[in-house]
């Protein structure tokens, strides 16, 4: 936050007690500058990690443990394992095994030192940066009621009491004084959640659990508040030029409820210096300087420098089409090239020219054949080929008179009677039978061996 | 005070705060939900969170028989006790309806959160009507109204 000038005022809270030497003048003091310092989890969670580490007290397993016996392995040949093995004998110890982790009564693992690195080290300024983050945090309310304090009654955060809080000197007056500020909601809170702790513990003397309640912070020296506030269940005492991270930030989170008197308050400017000024107390200690000086992002995203410049908003989202295939989808080829109507339809055109090109040569080399061919072929073989004699007889003397025709010139076995007409029909079909049934023959004597057969040529061949 | 923004507050809040809740479901699926009174939707989220936003709409229900409509101040952040702006209502439903519309949307209060609000009044105001029997149950997300 910016050191700018205008530091808003706290308003100190008043007790009974308080003689109202101040007259109506509300009092109030000034923020200190701590409280405006940057917030930073990450750092506070760090340090405080470190530093609880510092009071731990070491523990180790006895040096000797496990070896103290003259335990010697028994070798191999005697069908047991090459152990060490306790000697002497007269008790059940003699021959177990000892020294290893595996065995009982040996040694363990890697036995504990205590020479461990029990403690960290962390940077000076680390460890103030973390404790000023804290005191910030504290004062957030949203931060506070995250952390699960009950502030819900609580006037203002932070909440500043004035001075005669730490003259209090009986148990029951702080009681009062907490009740006065509206934080006793957060000490009762403290109080009911008294529980016993669960898992080992208890029986290792941490016996009880209880929430954390509010923090008061003084500012002089032996002030009689220590005593008073100290047995209430969930407060905790600190003063000002001693402020404990682990009591600011319990568990590493932020936002513990912080109670201050007006001379704590007063002080903190001094402890830890402004923006602009050097701590008096820390030797050249500044408060540290946060990333973004206004981190409200909705603020400046809003703002008119911001707007101005920046573009408007895109409502209409553009969704891509879905792809259709070219090869499948005619719409979608012709977008893509035009020409490709052209080219199908003179395609489409060439092939039903070449299809009706090919059907037409066929028909030409297949004749049509008429009713009688039909029923020539329908006829058995055997009658075919005394048809077939008849008609080549019948060429033979077709200069013949018909009535000669109608002599058997040869025996048939059947005779075949049949019509002028037909006759000459017969015959004009027959030259185109013998004509083509001449070249099939042709091709299959020539496509087989069948050159023994020349009657058969013989008689084609007269038949010319 | 500084009024630290709603952002980094809600950075510092939204990993572990005591409010938070999570529910688990099948297999890696959950919820968080937030206990804190100023949360119309009761879920762990920047928009509805209480703790995040200046300006906060809380319905809850009051002392008998009436609906708690409650909304933050904004100039009065650091003062917890005088935050909110309480009015407890006690009129039949439409009634109540207009006035969280009116006080939640028409005057530019917070116009997200009108069908959140309209809702949970829905849903409270239902709640009134069923007759207590049984336990009685603590309502720990209660105002103290």
């Amino acid at each position: 936050m910016s050191a700018a000038a205008a530091r808003p005022l706290v308003t100190v809270q008043s007790l009974e007690s308080d003689m109202a030497t101040d007259g109506a003048a509300a009092n109030s003091v000034p923020l200190p500058d701590v409280m405006r310092a940057a917030i930073r989890p990450d750092i506070v969670t760090f340090v405080h990690g470190q530093i609880s580490k510092n009071a731990r007290q070491p523990y180790a397993v006895s040096n000797r443990a496990g070896h103290q016996t003259s335990a010697e392995s028994w070798g191999t040949g005697r069908a047991v394992s090459r152990i060490p093995r306790v000697a002497g004998g007269g008790t059940h110890r003699a021959g177990q095994g000892a020294f290893g982790n595996m065995c009982r009564g040996g040694r363990m693992f890697a036995p504990t030192k205590i020479w461990r690195r029990w403690h960290r080290q962390v940077n000076v300024t680390q460890k103030r940066h973390a404790v000023v983050s804290a005191i910030a945090a504290s004062a957030v309310p949203s931060l506070v009621l995250a952390r699960g304090h009950k502030i819900e009654e609580v006037p203002e955060l932070p909440l500043v009491v004035s001075d005669a809080a730490e003259a209090v000197e009986k148990t029951s007056a702080a009681l009062k004084v907490l009740k006065q500020i509206g934080a006793h909601p957060d000490a009762e809170k403290a109080k009911d959640s008294q529980a016993i702790r669960a898992g080992k513990g208890k029986a290792r003397n941490r016996r009880y659990v209880s929430r954390k309640g509010p923090l008061v912070v003084y500012g002089n020296e032996g002030a009689k508040l220590v005593k008073a506030f100290r047995n209430i269940p969930g407060v905790e005492i600190a003063h000002v030029s001693r402020l404990n991270l682990l009591k600011l930030a319990p568990g590493g989170h932020l936002g513990r409820f912080v109670i201050w008197t007006k001379y704590a308050f007063e002080k903190l400017d001094s402890i830890y210096g402004t923006f602009d000024k050097v701590s008096e107390k820390k030797n050249g200690y500044v408060l540290p300087r946060a990333k973004m000086i206004n981190a409200d992002l909705a603020r400046i995203i809003n703002s008119d420098e911001v707007q101005s410049v920046v573009k408007p908003i895109k409502k209409e989202v553009k969704k891509a089409p879905l792809k259709k295939n070219p090869l499948k989808n005619l719409n979608v080829m012709l977008k893509l090239n035009p020409y490709a109507k052209a080219a199908k339809r003179m395609a489409l055109l060439a092939e039903a020219q070449r299809v009706k090109a090919k059907q037409d040569k066929l028909d030409k080399k297949r004749k049509p054949i008429t009713k009688i061919i039909t029923y020539f072929c329908c006829l058995s073989m055997h009658l075919r080929f005394w048809v077939y004699l008849y008609f080549i007889g019948s060429l033979l003397l077709v200069s013949q008179s018909r009535a000669s025709l109608m002599q058997p010139g040869w025996k048939l076995p059947c005779p075949v009677y049949l019509s002028h007409s037909v006759i000459c029909l017969l015959q004009e079909e027959a030259s185109a039978i013998n004509s083509a049934s001449k070249s099939w023959y042709k091709t299959m004597i020539s496509d087989s061996d069948y050159t023994e057969f020349e009657n058969f040529t013989k008689w084609l061949g007269a038949s010319q | 005070m500084a009024t630290i923004p709603g952002q980094l507050i809600w950075e510092i809040v939204k990993k572990n705060n005591s409010f938070l809740v999570k529910e688990f479901g099948n297999g890696t699926a959950s919820v968080k939900f937030s206990k804190e009174p100023n949360n119309l939707y009761n879920l762990h989220s920047y928009k509805h969170s209480g703790l995040a936003n200046k300006k906060t709409v809380t319905i809850q229900p009051g002392k008998d028989q009436s609906v708690l409509l409650a909304t933050t101040k904004t100039k009065k952040q650091n003062k917890p006790s005088t935050l909110l702006n309480k009015s407890l209502m006690r009129k039949e439903f439409n009634r109540m309806a207009k006035a969280v519309v009116n006080q939640v949307a028409d005057n530019h209060y917070r116009p997200d959160l009108k069908k959140a609000a309209l809702a949970r009044l829905s849903v409270v105001n239902r709640s009134l009507k069923v007759s207590k029997s049984g336990a009685k149950k603590k309502n720990r997300q209660r105002i103290i109204a």
